[in-house]
């Protein structure tokens, strides 16, 4: 269209206006054409005639026309209910044109408000989604319009409300799929196998929602502090509810833990420490082993205490302990318990005990311990070789046994008991000679002679081998060795001090009563008895006036019972002596009548004054040797023959008594006087056998006393009651040899109806 | 006070209880009978007794055993002594040989060897063995005071005794009792208890046997030793 510019004159003041209102009629044409083109079924046009852009642009600025300004035929209210275009143009011409109106272009105040329901629709929409969602079906909705339905929320600032209905409605899904779980599958595996499953599906279903919330996630949710991302969100869910379903959760975590991760942790572990087992034990030695053990238990604790579930830490203990230490338990004690007890290796003991404990190996470790002290203790026994120092072994073995008892087993009173038994068991295995070497060791302790040894010390030795006395099952022997022994002691004045042997004496007494000690306690009365005796002797009238000068004679009188019995030994005596002996005697019997004394000549000793050609000497000989000596007062040569009708001595002792003048110098007479203090082999064994002998006396006595009070009795209640009564070890087979003796000696009789029952015969 | 006829011929002796006739005539007969077997004993009696001791000795013993057509080692000898009571091995007094052949019914040889199956018989019987058994250990007790029968003889004595019997029992206690050197002689308690252990214990197992049981210690061995043989 062309404009006309020559009319412009008439309306030069609104210029500007006028020149566009001048403008306005060919526009007019154009508006109205524009006008006319909005029809009403022009779906982009509202019903407030307002197009609808979709463009970005807030509502607020849109430029509208107002159509009151117009100069227009048409009123757009008119529209409604106008004709078709074509009928406007044609109105058009009847009409007269009116006067340009201004347009006027103002802004809208209201604001475009929502529809009434919109969130409601909306939500509905994407609530009918995510069910879809979570239950696996398909949806109307397209994902486009479902992304645009939350993106019109969010704009709408329906963000909060939003979130808070996604998450009620993912929780009520969440909720109830877990629900389902609960009861399903006893079977760990299984029920793994399904929980897995469901959350893989929540997995799925929540990035899809999230996929779709998209818009809600990057905009109100990362706006507002304290709201989680959907994601994290439906994490969240998933773990509450699980933690309110406590059985799904137990087996999940447990299966899940247990099984996925504990058990072939636990495996791996296991099997690490087999292999570590085998080749330890293989290459070292057991302290070290053990110590290794210690070192990788710690580990492990500490393991469970730094990264692992507490709950792993017992079973992961138990495994490693198992193959570092049960498997190898008997292997342990094989290959090193003895060199550890040997060497008296008190810490490493000490280790194997509490690891043993640990695993409750102990009771192995116990009878390892016993077989050891028993196959130790024996090889100290049996060995007759070392006889000599048999009992201060034995104290050494005890001694060390009862330290690694305190520090290594912390005085484990099973352990006690087991070293006790042990001891009784080896200590008898060889019958008599322990309790025969005890009294001997006893007797050199108790000898002058000892010094250097306080009586403390004394005293601690003499409890010591009480101890092992204790353990001795033949006591009697023991009686009878230590008697003969002190009986020598007493009579050639050997004791070092009187004290330690009442001490002895004592302590016996409180072992084993007074029965055992009493014939003892009476040789040191005699003793004390015949101290007294000699020195009324000096001071009697016959001591003074008849015995021959030049002679000292003391004199110990001994009563029978208490002392060993000896052989009695005839010699002839020097005339002097048996002058000397005929006094005492007629001296003795004056002062306590209906006596007999008996001269022991074996047991006699002198100090002979003799020359040599060297010079005097003194000589402490018996008086064997004495009688034998003082032959040679009138000859220089005497055969064998000669000495021997000439004392009257016989001939086995004569021998003896012979060698010892004869073998050697001098000087070594002296010693030689040991001989009465040596035993000879015969002595032993006749000391062995009498008490044999006695026991049997002993026995059969107690058979006819028990059986002379009970009159009738049944073979086994007798035996019971002599293992009751009899002090000392006896056989079974023994005791019957007794009874049927008895039988024989018609003490008693078999019962005629029962031969289980004995008859005390009167 | 008038005496009856019969009274008359017979008796002098006032004091004669009355009595009737029929007893007295059995009395009578049952003496007179009595009395002629007692004689026909005595008679048998003194044929095989020694003339100077007045007893029947070893060698009546065999001339008697012959007629009977019996082995003078034969059991059953043992259990005609047995019923005599004798007292002496080898020896029947007048006394003894009265008291068994009255009670076997037997007067003369043939009768009395007609005897023995019963008399054996009798022996046999529970109540009278164990009897018979210890009669046996003391028959052979011959010297004074004697208490005990060594080894051989106990041997040979329990053959003859138990022999029958316990033959398995019997033959493994001589092997042990020969080869053992615990005891030289058998007393009558162990005699009797090896009696008392064949009838008791179970044989060969012995799994019934208890030595703690009141068991002579000569069993207890001989149970060990047989059980040593075994294994």
């Amino acid at each position: 269209m062309s404009l006309p510019t020559k009319r412009s004159a008439t309306a030069t003041t609104s210029s500007s206006s006028a020149s566009a209102t001048a403008n306005f009629p060919p526009m007019k044409k154009a508006k109205s054409q524009a006008v006319s083109a909005c029809s009403p079924l022009d779906p982009s046009c509202n019903k407030n005639g307002i197009h609808h852009f979709s463009s970005a642009a807030t509502a607020d600025n849109d430029v509208v026309f107002d159509p009151s300004s117009m100069t227009l035929d048409d009123d757009p209210k008119l529209q409604d209910r106008s004709p078709p275009a074509a009928a406007n143009l044609s109105r058009k011409k009847a009409t007269p044109p009116q006067p340009a109106k201004k347009l006027v272009i103002k802004l809208v105040k209201a604001k475009p408000t929502l529809p009434a329901n919109f969130e409601e629709d909306t939500w509905a929409k994407l609530q009918s989604a995510i069910k879809a969602i979570f239950l696996k079906q398909p949806d109307s909705c397209d994902l486009e319009k479902l992304y645009q339905a939350v993106n019109d929320l969010c704009l709408h600032k329906m963000g909060s409300n939003l979130y808070q209905r996604i998450e009620k409605e993912c929780e009520s899904h969440i909720y109830a799929v877990l629900q389902s779980l609960v009861g399903q599958s006893p079977d760990l595996v299984v029920f793994l196998s399904l929980v897995e499953r469901c959350w893989q599906d929540l997995c799925d279903q929540m990035l899809m929602i999230r996929g779709i919330a998209l818009y809600l996630d990057r905009t109100y949710v990362k706006q507002t502090p304290n709201v989680r991302s959907l994601w994290d969100m439906g994490l969240q869910l998933f773990r509450k509810h699980l933690a309110l379903s406590p059985e799904v959760e137990h087996k999940t975590v447990t299966g899940i833990y247990a099984e996925s991760f504990e058990r072939p942790f636990l495996d791996c572990t296991s099997e690490f420490y087999a292999a570590e087992g085998m080749k330890y034990m293989q290459h070292s030695d057991v302290p070290d082993y053990l110590k290794h053990v210690e070192i990788r238990l710690h580990e492990e604790h500490e393991r469970c205490l730094l990264y692992l579930d507490a709950s792993t830490r017992k079973p992961l203990i138990a495994t490693a302990e198992r193959q570092l230490l049960e498997r190898h338990i008997s292997a342990i004690l094989d290959k090193g318990f003895m060199m550890l007890m040997d060497g008296h290796r008190i810490a490493d003991l000490k280790r194997m005990y509490s690891l043993f404990l640990r695993v409750n190996a102990l009771e192995s470790l116990r009878q390892a311990l016993s077989s050891y002290i028993r196959r130790t203790g024996q090889g100290i026994v049996m060995d007759d070789e070392k006889d000599k120092d048999m009992v201060s072994s034995l104290l050494e073995f005890k001694a060390s046994l009862d330290t690694i008892w305190e520090e290594s087993f912390s005085k484990n009173e099973a352990f006690c008991n087991t070293i006790k038994d042990a001891f009784e068991h080896l200590i008898n295995l060889r019958q008599n000679r322990p309790a025969e070497l005890i009294a001997k060791f006893l007797d050199e302790k108790l000898r002058a002679g000892n010094k250097g040894t306080s009586e403390e010390e004394l005293e601690g030795t003499l409890d010591k081998v009480l101890v092992l006395f204790r353990f001795i099952q033949g006591k009697d022997v023991f009686e009878a060795f230590y008697k003969k022994d002190l009986a020598k002691r007493l009579l050639l004045g050997k004791s070092a001090s009187i004290d330690a042997e009442k001490s002895m004496i004592s302590k016996l007494k409180t072992e084993c009563g007074s029965q055992f000690t009493n014939k003892l306690e009476g040789m040191f009365k005699d003793i004390e008895l015949s101290k007294e005796i000699n020195e009324s002797f000096k001071q009697s009238s016959q001591a003074r006036t008849k015995l021959p000068s030049g002679i000292e004679m003391s004199v110990h009188v001994l009563t029978t019972g208490y002392w060993p019995t000896y052989p009695p030994m005839d010699v002839r005596l020097p005339h002097e002596l048996n002058v000397y002996q005929d006094i005492f005697k007629e001296f003795y019997l004056s002062k306590y009548s209906g006596r007999r004394l008996m001269w022991q000549n074996s047991l006699g000793h002198c100090v002979l004054k003799a020359e040599f050609p060297k010079g005097k000497k003194e000589l402490a000989v018996s008086l064997f040797q004495t009688v034998v000596l003082m032959l040679f007062n009138d000859a220089q040569k005497l055969s064998f023959q000669d000495i021997k009708d000439a004392t009257g001595i016989e001939d086995k002792e004569l021998r003896r008594t012979l060698q010892s003048l004869a073998c050697g110098k001098v000087r070594v007479l002296r010693k030689v006087n040991a001989i009465q203090m040596k035993e000879t082999v015969e002595e032993n064994t006749s000391t062995t056998e009498r008490v044999f002998q006695d026991r049997q006396y002993q026995v059969d006595a107690a058979i006819v006393r028990i059986m002379k009070t009970r009159k009738v009795l049944s073979h086994t209640l007798l035996i019971t009651e002599l293992f009751q009564q009899l002090k000392f070890p006896i056989k079974p087979a023994d005791l019957k040899k007794r009874i049927e003796s008895l039988i024989d000696r018609e003490y008693l009789e078999r019962d005629k109806n029962n031969p289980q029952i004995y008859n005390y015969l009167a | 006070m008038r005496r009856s006829a019969a009274r008359k011929t017979g008796q002098s002796n006032s004091t004669a209880p009355i009595t009737s006739s029929a007893t007295d005539l059995f009395r009578s007969a049952s003496s007179k009978a009595s009395s002629k077997e007692m004689e026909r004993i005595d008679n048998l009696f003194y044929s095989y007794a020694n003339r100077s001791s007045g007893l029947i000795d070893p060698e009546g013993i065999e001339n008697l055993c012959s007629d009977m057509e019996v082995d003078h080692t034969d059991v059953r000898i043992l259990m005609l002594a047995w019923k005599m009571k004798a007292e002496k091995q080898g020896y029947f007094t007048v006394e003894e040989w009265r008291r068994g052949l009255k009670a076997l019914r037997a007067d003369t040889v043939n009768k009395l060897k007609k005897a023995l199956p019963e008399l054996e018989k009798e022996v046999k019987r529970p109540s009278n063995f164990v009897d018979f058994y210890s009669y046996s250990f003391r028959y052979c007790l011959t010297e004074e005071k004697q208490k005990s029968i060594d080894i051989e003889s106990i041997c040979q004595l329990l053959d003859l005794v138990l022999g029958s019997h316990f033959r398995a029992q019997v033959d493994y206690f001589i092997e042990y009792l020969k080869i053992q050197n615990d005891y030289k002689v058998i007393n009558m308690d162990q005699w009797m208890g090896f009696y008392h252990f064949c009838t008791e214990i179970s044989f060969p197992d012995l799994s019934n046997y208890d030595p703690e049981l009141a068991w002579p210690l000569i069993l207890d061995n001989f149970v060990e030793w047989m059980q040593e043989k075994r294994t």
